[in-house]
């Protein structure tokens, strides 16, 4: 199961899938267009403008936040014992919707009071506090429901995706049609507005995030034999715990508040790369982020090029995929536990 | 007396409108001690009072001098190793890896392959090594468990080991093999050993010292042979016969019935 073939095909996978998709798209690329970076003496042509300020930057950006939902999922999954946990199912990138949409609307002013710089940062820091805020919500409400039952998690998830759909929906009756069009663009989810500085922080944050998944996966192992046995092997439980809902909360709020919400990457890719590498949580991470990159520079390749010169928001291939495999994952785990 | 390994001092616990204890006990280095009692009657309540799991109401508990909420997690877990009646392991990780996890505390630990090699042999589990843990059947899960607390405790001296039911899935046979792989364990390292057991045989023959819990309380705390027959006959209300020869001795119930024993 660890053959060194094994764990660099996906690597060469996204590599190839990077070379195809930058080629792909309604201007086509040459390969002089490669020679005229925009911070050359040159001015940039059409072509030349696209690959560098468009392209470019829109497939780094799909590549680390399809990173960042695959490394979320995994680190929810390992937090929560449970195979079926995805920051989207949960409720947590619906939390950050929902404190979006308030900022977006209702506290709309209060984007003016900052300088226009700071602006780019106002959502992803709202949207964390959403998330944030959802995660630990959800940590008591399924420690108080049934300890380790997925139903009593996903149907926390539920209530909470409830809640949060109605503020948003609070949110689109009160908002005029600019603030509408926002809400809508970030209840589908999009990677259309893609620039070098949201890749360059994301793949920041990620390498951070994957760094500290990485140190955290031995004991993430030791979590999977419950938490009072994690506790007597020397694992800190509530540090651990506080450190992955912070993770999961940072990468699934960053990922959202520039691209919108992206359902499913962090379901599917931790089951991939489980798939491929075993349940070893120091294999799991990294390949969840290689197999959730995957995922999502396929779906946005095709939400581009399918309907050229038009855009199919990536939002929706996502969940057109994820969804019938959550439910063949639900049959899965219902066979295997007979009940939830 | 402070020189005991383990020592709870009027250790109480409160599960919603139930009491246990006030508990005062004491543990030596390297003890074996069997907790027996009947169904229902606090024993595994206390092991995990004593593991930690359960928060003391009242009272305090100490491992070697210093109370339990002082130690740190990862020098505790170097210390002492609890094996849990029940327990899944999530997502099938593979039965070398959880056997592992005993000794996650230990950072780049070099001789962790040979100790987690050995621990699967003492627990009769070496042939199981690279199948997946949910694979299992609750016997062989059982012996998994089993060498994952061997690991964690393989390479020190006089810790604690507290075990709930360790032999209930198993067959006879192996029962007694891993009853002796424990006992062997546990004195070759001076280690002492608290088991939660139904089987008064082998707390019998296998332990020095019983403590006997009745209704959320010590009924009695009495040497294994031959004090404690007449104990056992009112813990759990039934006569007893003993036979006896050069290997060990066995206990028979008989079937009149006595008193319940009232704490």
């Amino acid at each position: 199961m660890n053959s060194t073939a094994q764990r660099l095909l996906p690597l060469m996978a996204l590599g190839l899938l990077l070379a195809l998709a930058v080629q792909l798209g309604a201007v086509s690329i040459q390969a002089v267009d490669w020679l005229r970076p925009p911070w050359g003496d040159e001015a940039a042509t059409g072509s030349s403008y696209v690959l560098w300020q468009l392209r470019l930057p829109r497939l780094l950006l799909a590549a680390s936040v399809g990173a960042a939902l695959g490394l979320a999922g995994a680190l929810s999954q390992a937090l929560f014992r449970n195979p079926m946990a995805d920051p989207g199912l949960l409720g947590v990138t619906s939390g950050a919707a929902a404190a979006v949409a308030l900022t977006l609307t209702v506290f709309a002013s209060a984007q003016f009071a900052l300088p226009p710089a700071w602006r780019i940062w106002l959502l992803p820091a709202v949207g964390f506090v959403g998330a944030l805020g959802v995660c630990f919500a959800l940590n008591r409400l399924a420690r108080w429901l049934a300890p380790g039952s997925i139903a009593a998690l996903l149907l926390s998830g539920l209530a909470i995706q409830a809640l949060t759909f109605a503020v948003v929906g609070l949110c689109s009756y009160l908002a005029n049609d600019e603030q509408l069009r926002a809400i809508s663009f970030w209840t589908l989810g999009s990677l259309a507005g893609a620039n070098w500085t949201m890749a360059v922080v994301m793949g920041v944050v990620l390498a951070a995030m994957a760094a500290l998944g990485l140190r955290l996966a031995p004991r993430l192992n030791a979590l999977a034999l419950g938490e009072a046995a994690a506790a007597h092997v020397g694992v800190d439980v509530q540090r651990l715990r506080g450190l992955a809902i912070a993770a999961v909360a940072l990468l699934s709020a960053l990922a959202v508040a520039w691209c919108g919400s992206i359902g499913f990457i962090g379901l599917m890719a931790p089951h991939l790369a489980r798939q491929l590498v075993g349940a070893d949580q120091r294999d799991v991470l990294p390949s969840s982020m290689l197999a959730g990159a995957l995922l999502l520079v396929l779906a946005d390749t095709l939400a581009r090029t399918l309907a050229v010169p038009a855009e199919i928001p990536v939002g929706i291939f996502s969940a057109l995929i994820g969804a019938p495999w959550f439910l063949f994952l639900l049959r899965g785990a219902l066979r295997r536990m007979g009940t939830v | 007396m402070s020189s005991a390994l383990l020592n709870l001092h009027g250790a109480t616990l409160k599960l919603g409108p139930l009491r246990l204890g006030p508990f005062d006990l004491r543990l030596q280095a390297g003890e074996r001690v069997a907790i027996l009692g009947p169904s229902g009657a606090g024993k595994s309540s206390l092991l995990k009072l004593i593991a930690g799991e359960h928060p003391m109401a009242a009272g305090s508990i100490s491992l070697d001098g210093q109370p339990l909420p002082q130690w740190r997690p990862a020098a505790l877990a170097q210390r002492r190793a609890v094996l849990p009646q029940t327990s899944g392991v999530a997502f099938g990780l593979p039965v070398e890896l959880v056997v592992s996890l005993g000794r996650v505390a230990r950072e780049g630990d070099p001789q962790q392959r040979a100790i987690v090699r050995e621990a699967l042999i003492l627990a009769r589990a070496d042939h199981l090594a690279a199948r997946r843990f949910d694979s299992l059947s609750g016997g062989e899960q059982a012996r998994v468990q089993l060498a994952r607390v061997f690991a964690q405790l393989w390479d020190i001296r006089q810790g604690l080991l507290l075990v709930d039911e360790p032999l209930a899935a198993l067959d006879p046979g192996l029962a007694l093999e891993l009853m002796d792989a424990m006992q062997r364990f546990a004195t070759e390292r001076g280690h002492a050993l608290l088991a939660v057991l139904h089987d008064l045989n082998m707390a019998l023959n296998h332990f020095e010292r019983l403590w006997m819990v009745a209704d959320g309380r010590i009924f009695a705390d009495c040497d294994a042979v031959p004090a404690a027959l007449p104990l056992l006959e009112q813990l759990y209300g039934v006569r007893l016969r003993l036979l006896r020869d050069a290997e060990g001795l066995a206990v028979l119930p008989s079937p009149r019935p006595l008193q319940r024993a009232a704490a």
